[in-house]
Parts: structure tokens; sequence; C-alpha cells
């Protein structure tokens, strides 16, 4: 995976938690620019907390944290310090289930490409299932596309409570969504 | 906000076609694992022709795995179908909404114009009436103008003979009525103006008078 990200993937000391704060302050945020990265040209919506992407809650893949071609990896402790950094400056949520969503847009940003795509292809005030909406044809070239449940669950309440949707329940679990 | 008080309405209509499309879903997911799991069995298929080229054909398994395939493209084919009927059946739901709507504008449109129509139902009397009036309206006008024509007109004719004969004299006075013109006798003759070229005829007639009147 390191011939799709910036060079200093392959540099050795990003691996070590620098003891100088600035120079960690620093480093932290190479890291959340390395996975910001790292999702958005590969689409990615879900990592754990291992640094390894998660599709259909299984987790596949190498771990970004770890990179083979200079044998080194990230501490566990310093991982959490990565994704703290993460969740604070807000390019990451943490579910229920200890998985990140990878913000390299904002949910805003996801809220408002929906509905524009509602907009666009007039499906005003007609229901469509979540399912639906991700996985498609209908949404087929648009970046939401194949966008994990739960996020785009998020996305959704943004527009609720903008009262432009209402969120259509079927056993507890949100399905479907009407736009206005 | 503000907007946070009108909910958007659900209606059971929005229920069901969310039922419809949950099945749709759940028929595209069908789609989808089958496709893969095609593509597997495909794959391993041919894998094992590749292992053992001489006998592979006739190795059971590579029968029943090609059979396997022919059945899931079956259900594939129906699910397929499956897909396209739910989809027609959410579309003609929708434009039956729309239908709905049109019915409703309709109904509202008719319930207006037969109240309004209501308003009219006295028309006819009322026209009735209308031409009542104008008909009376028209002799009242005959009648005015007959009493005019009647008495009125002869009486002002003569009052406006009395008045012409006060002011111009008798009826016989015409003869002397033109004005008198200063005699040109006694007056000596002016030379005769050379006739013109533009109207010789007319000056000609002119000086034939002149000549006459010298004559005189």
């Amino acid at each position: 995976m390191n011939e799709k990200l910036p060079p200093i993937y392959n540099f050795p000391p990003l691996y070590t938690c620098q003891p100088n704060v600035l120079i960690r302050e620093q480093q932290l945020s190479t890291w959340c620019d390395l996975i910001l990265d790292f999702a958005k040209t590969n689409s990615v919506w879900c990592m754990s907390q291992e640094g390894t992407v998660v599709k259909d809650s299984e987790s596949s893949g190498q771990s970004i944290f770890r990179n083979e071609s200079i044998q080194r990896s990230v501490t566990a402790p310093f991982r959490d310090q990565i994704w703290n950094k993460m969740v604070q400056s807000e390019k990451a949520i943490k579910s229920n289930n200890g998985v990140y969503f990878i913000l390299w847009r904002s949910v805003d940003y996801w809220s408002s490409q929906i509905l524009q795509w509602f907009e666009t292809t007039g499906k005003l005030n007609q229901v469509m299932t979540v399912y639906e909406l991700l996985e498609g044809d209908e949404t087929l070239g648009w970046e939401f596309h194949g966008m994990h449940p739960s996020l785009c669950e998020e996305s959704l309440q943004r527009l609720r409570d903008r009262g432009r949707a209402t969120l259509l329940k079927e056993q507890n679990k949100i399905m479907g969504v009407k736009v206005v | 906000m503000g907007q946070k008080g009108s909910k958007i309405e659900v209606t059971k209509t929005d229920k069901a076609i969310l039922q419809i499309k949950l099945s749709k879903d759940e028929l595209h997911r069908y789609t989808r694992r089958t496709e893969i799991l095609i593509r597997r069995e495909r794959e391993s298929l041919k894998a094992l022709l590749r292992e053992d080229p001489k006998n592979g054909k006739k190795n059971p398994r590579a029968r029943v795995l090609l059979k396997k395939i022919h059945y899931q493209n079956h259900l594939l084919e129906q699910a397929a179908d499956q897909l396209i009927n739910l989809e027609n059946l959410v579309s003609t739901v929708e434009f039956k909404l729309v239908e709905q709507q049109f019915m409703m504008g309709l109904k509202q449109g008719n319930e207006v114009l037969t109240k309004l129509n209501k308003e009219f139902t006295g028309a006819e009397d009322l026209m009735d009436s209308v031409a009542d009036q104008i008909a009376y309206q028209d002799e009242v006008d005959q009648i005015l103008s007959s009493s005019v024509v009647g008495g009125f007109e002869e009486e002002l004719d003569r009052e406006l003979q009395q008045l012409d004969q006060e002011v111009n004299g008798p009826v016989h006075a015409p003869a002397n009525a033109e004005p008198k013109l200063p005699s040109t006798e006694g007056l000596p003759t002016l030379p005769g103006p050379e006739p013109e070229p533009e109207e010789p005829q007319k000056e000609t007639q002119g000086s034939e008078r002149q000549r006459e009147a010298v004559l005189t």
C-alpha cells in the first residue's frame, strides 16, 4: 500500500513516538493526513483500530500502521494517540464496535451531497432505502456510493435536523429516507 | 431551529413503498451474492481443469460445478426478472400517487366551479328582468321622443319663421336683398389686362364680359 502514499510514509522515525511535544504534534498530524489520503484514494470508509480496512464488518488487508518495506510498525499506545487526534480534529468518528469512520470529507459535506443527489435526480418526496442510496445503480459515480451505512445514517440525521428529511425505521433500524 | 416543528409526514403509502423497496434491495443483494458465487465457482472449475488437463473433463466434481453454475445462472435470471417486476411495481405506485394528486386537483377544481356556477342560478331570471327593463326603457324613450315630435316641433318651426320675418322683413323681399354694389357707369375704362397664358379661356370670357360692360 505504500506506493500510493507520500514518501514520508517510508520515513522510519515516523513510526516511533517522538518525545518532543512539538515534533510529536507534527508527527500526529502527518499520520492524520496519511490516513485521510489513504482513505480518499482507496474510498475507504471504515478502519479498525489496528489500521486495517473494514468492509462488511470484516477487516481485511494490511494495516496502514505496518510498513513492511522498512520493517517498521506503530505500537498500540501510539496508535491510540493517532486515533485520538483523528477524532479530536473531527476527521474520524469512533463507532460503537470499536471501528473508526474516516471522514475524508466532513459529515456536512456528505449530507449536502446526498441532498444534491436527491435534488438532481428528482427523487424528492419519494421513499428511498439506505441500501438503494449507497449500493443502487442510481448513485453510481457519486462520491457517497458505497458509503458505510452508519456514516450515511449520520449524514441523514443532519438532513433531518435541517428539516429536509424523514428517516423511516423498520425494526428499530433506519432503513429508508424521504427527502423533501 | 423553527423548522424542527414541521415534521415531514410519512403516509401509509410511503411505508408500503419502503417495504417493496426493502424486498427489492434484498433481491439486489442476492443478485450480487450469486454473481460473486458464480465467478468463484467458474474460477475453481477452471483451476480444476488446469490442474488435471487429461482427466479434468471426466472428473465428476467438474460436472457438478458446471451444473451448479448453470443452476445459479438460472436463479440469477429469475431474480433479475423479479427485480424488474418490483421496480415496475414501485414505478406504478409512484405514478398512481401522482394520479391521486391529479384527481384531487380535478375534484377541487370541480368543487370551485360548481360553487361559482351556483351563484349563476338566478341568471335566467336576471336576464329576463334585464330584458324587460330594456324594453320598458325603449318604451319610455319612444313616448318621450314622440311627445316632443308631436306638438313642440311645429310650434318651434312657426316661432322661428315669425322671428325670421321680423328680422328679414316680408317674404317677397329677396329681389332687393342683394347688396347694392356701386355702379360701374361713368368710370373710365381700365386698360384690359393682357390675357395670361395659363388661363386663356377664362381670361377671354372675362374680357368679353368687360367688353359687354363697356358696351352697355
